[in-house]
């Protein structure tokens, strides 16, 4: 859950219609629009300032709401088993945080695939999960949408995200006997994130 | 008590006008002005710590940039033709270390030296950044680097564009601007800054898997290998065949935690890895062991970074919240008690899904926030140490920061930074106090902290040289030998 306290505001003599804020917002809230780059319905803005930081004119400004609001999922509206079915199959607890700046958990987001979400974008939209740094929650993001049986489409006008990477489960054998004797413990990770991911499903189960 | 090694405060590194901070004028006081502070001195506390070249005498950073040039001049760069384009690859973070200068020196340098040594004048600066994208642009402007490379200079962030990079585990991402030129000349330096993260394990490849990566490469590192298994995000990249194609040199600003040292420039990446990786369990390894003997402590955040960046003793916040375990120790320590793992491996009632998970450090009993940024997730830390702000105006500006909306729903604000102290003593009940305000060559800190560091260095000393390293360099697979080597 998020309260969306800032919103992205235009100066449009400023603005010289480069694009490259709506290849960085990660819920689609601002595109060109007649050569300026727009906030159509600044409902739809997380408050993240990836466009405001990387706009090269300075031409957006994040500012504070009047009417501040709250974007969450209630968990409790779906089915729980179901919630940690998604997330083991994405190798993720339930309750672990996935996004360290807005405090979005795993359970979170997997209800939002379950109750219709079907892209990352929608995902960052209903929970406000990707909408701090952007940054560090990508990958299990692009996981638990694709183990909730949706295909991933990178948007081809845009650098929202690329696509999948490596995990600790599908990491290859021979890297690992490679390099283990260099101080990197991979089996020994992954064990560790095995057992995170079943910490909780016992006690469920009863 | 051995009054000979306290000394008067070292002037704090000045508040910064940044975006992420207050405006410096709101910071009023700073901690290590108030009374019962004093410094110590690193080069006091462990002796066989080596000699400076900064902080020094003035001329200091004048040596520092013909060092430099001196050290690359050695390098091999006849890879470079004089029709061709260079990118000199920098990072956010070598401009918090020792005020800034020091590392933008570096970058002055390296320029000249490749126009000097190949006749390219195709030389670019990309500075890369953490989680705040307008950092380095605001660095490159206090430190001139725009006009010293004439317009050639920006800063790159991880949304930027990116570009696919074929590695041993597969594709991962590069940010398009660092790899669009013909060579790399990779500049950074031997920090040792986030041990929790890369626990020291190729620390000088790191870059390749943040300032310079894409998201998805930088949450590969933190959210699908484990967290002794990370840094291996970097050297993947960087020893993919496309960053070997462009790839020219290092060149590392040398610091230890006292300032400093020298420049270290190599067409071998790894050779600088291994003097670095002896400067950080060696130089950091003492200091971070002896901060992990502070019994109780009130710890004052006053430095222009964001929280977990302030720096005392060369030592960041985040690794002094974790200096009641052994960082180096990958068997010791699997899981530090703080990283974003970490973090992400507590449940919804704020308990650790591992009953071993160790605790925030329990010696500091308080946290005063007397001047430090936002851009970086900090409400871990609010949410697991008391926390006390300083000035509505500071909390505002968490309150409202996209990664911070949750710091201060467990931070109190005090409106002065006397009150915040006066509360900080009240409450926890120790005098012992250690500020991370980025004082050069030593540390401040009050009195009673003060005693308490100079009487458990020697045998923390003592403890890494004979104990410690030789444990960290064997789970590291290097040879002390070799290290010894290094050392003379």
């Amino acid at each position: 859950m998020k309260r969306v306290t800032l919103k992205a505001v235009v100066d449009k003599d400023l603005c010289v219609g480069c694009r490259i804020c709506e290849k960085v917002c990660p819920v689609y809230a601002i595109s060109v629009v007649d050569r300026k780059a727009t906030v159509q319905d600044d409902k739809k803005c997380r408050g993240c300032a990836n466009c405001a930081d990387r706009c090269p004119r300075y031409a957006i400004k994040m500012v504070e709401r009047d009417d501040p609001f709250d974007v969450g999922v209630d968990v409790s509206k779906v089915d729980y088993s179901k919630i940690r079915a998604l997330c083991e199959k994405a190798h993720v607890n339930p309750e672990q945080v996935l996004c360290y700046c807005v405090g979005v958990r795993a359970e979170e987001a997997a209800a939002a695939l379950l109750m219709g979400a079907t892209t990352p974008e929608e995902v960052s939209s209903m929970t406000g999960m990707r909408t701090g740094c952007t940054i560090e929650c990508i990958q299990p993001l692009l996981r638990l949408v694709e183990a909730a049986g949706n295909e991933l489409h990178p948007n081809p006008n845009g650098w929202q995200w690329y696509g999948v990477t490596t995990t600790a489960w599908d990491f290859p054998q021979e890297v690992k006997e490679k390099y283990n004797s260099r101080g990197f413990y991979f089996d020994e990770d992954r064990e560790l994130l095995d057992r995170i991911v079943k910490q909780g499903a016992e006690k469920e189960g009863d | 008590m051995d009054n000979k090694l306290m000394h008067p405060p070292i002037m704090p590194i000045a508040a910064k006008p940044s975006q992420y901070g207050i405006d410096p004028a709101l910071v009023k006081k700073r901690v290590a002005e108030m009374p019962g502070m004093v410094s110590v001195r690193l080069q006091e506390l462990f002796p066989d710590l080596p000699e400076v070249i900064y902080p020094g005498p003035e001329g200091a950073l004048d040596r520092l940039y013909e060092l430099a040039k001196e050290e690359l001049r050695k390098v091999d760069m006849s890879m470079i033709k004089p029709d061709q384009s260079v990118n000199v690859l920098a990072s956010h973070h070598g401009f918090t270390l020792l005020g800034g200068q020091p590392y933008a020196i570096l970058l002055k340098a390296i320029r000249d030296i490749v126009i000097e040594k190949t006749g390219c004048k195709n030389v670019r600066l990309r500075a890369g950044v953490g989680m705040r994208f307008r950092e380095t642009e605001e660095y490159i402007k206090r430190y001139g680097l725009d006009e010293y490379y004439e317009g050639k200079a920006k800063g790159v962030a991880p949304i930027d564009e990116g570009i696919p990079i074929e590695t041993e585990i597969g594709t991962l991402y590069g940010i398009k601007a660092i790899y669009d030129a013909d060579w790399i000349i990779h500049a950074h330096h031997t920090d040792v800054r986030e041990v929790h993260f890369h626990r020291q394990i190729d620390k000088a490849v790191k870059p390749f898997s943040m300032s310079y990566a894409r998201i998805e490469s930088r949450s590969t590192y933190h959210q699908n290998l484990g967290p002794r298994a990370a840094n291996f995000t970097a050297r993947a990249i960087f020893e993919s065949k496309f960053v070997q194609s462009k790839f020219a040199f290092g060149a590392f600003l040398s610091v230890g935690p006292h300032g400093v040292i020298g420049v270290d420039a190599d067409n071998d990446l790894y050779a600088i890895n291994d003097r670095a990786t002896f400067i950080g369990c060696q130089l950091y390894g003492k200091v971070m062991t002896l901060f992990g003997k502070i019994d109780e402590c009130i710890a004052v955040l006053d430095f222009p970074c964001p929280v977990p960046y302030v720096f005392s003793a060369g030592v960041i916040y985040a690794n002094f919240v974790g200096a009641n375990a052994d960082l180096y120790d990958m068997e010791g320590t699997p899981l530090p008690p703080y990283t974003w793992y970490t973090e992400a491996f507590y449940n919804k009632q704020g308990k650790p899904f591992l009953k071993q998970t160790p605790p925030l450090n329990p010696a500091i009993k308080m946290c005063v926030h007397n001047y430090a940024w936002t851009g970086y997730p900090s409400a871990f830390f609010s949410e697991h140490i008391p926390t006390v702000v300083v000035g509505a105006e500071q909390a505002k500006m968490f309150d409202t920061e996209p990664m911070n909306l949750k710091y201060m729903d467990h931070a109190v604000i005090a409106k002065t930074t006397e009150q915040a102290m006066e509360f900080a003593y009240n409450v926890t009940g120790t005098d012992k106090v250690i500020i991370f305000d980025g004082a050069m060559g030593g540390l401040n800190c009050s009195e009673s902290l003060a005693k308490l560091l100079i009487e458990k260095a020697p045998a923390v000393s003592e403890l890494v040289e004979k104990e410690l390293m030789p444990k960290w360099f064997r789970q590291r697979g290097v040879d002390m030998s070799v290290l010894e080597r290094l050392k003379g």
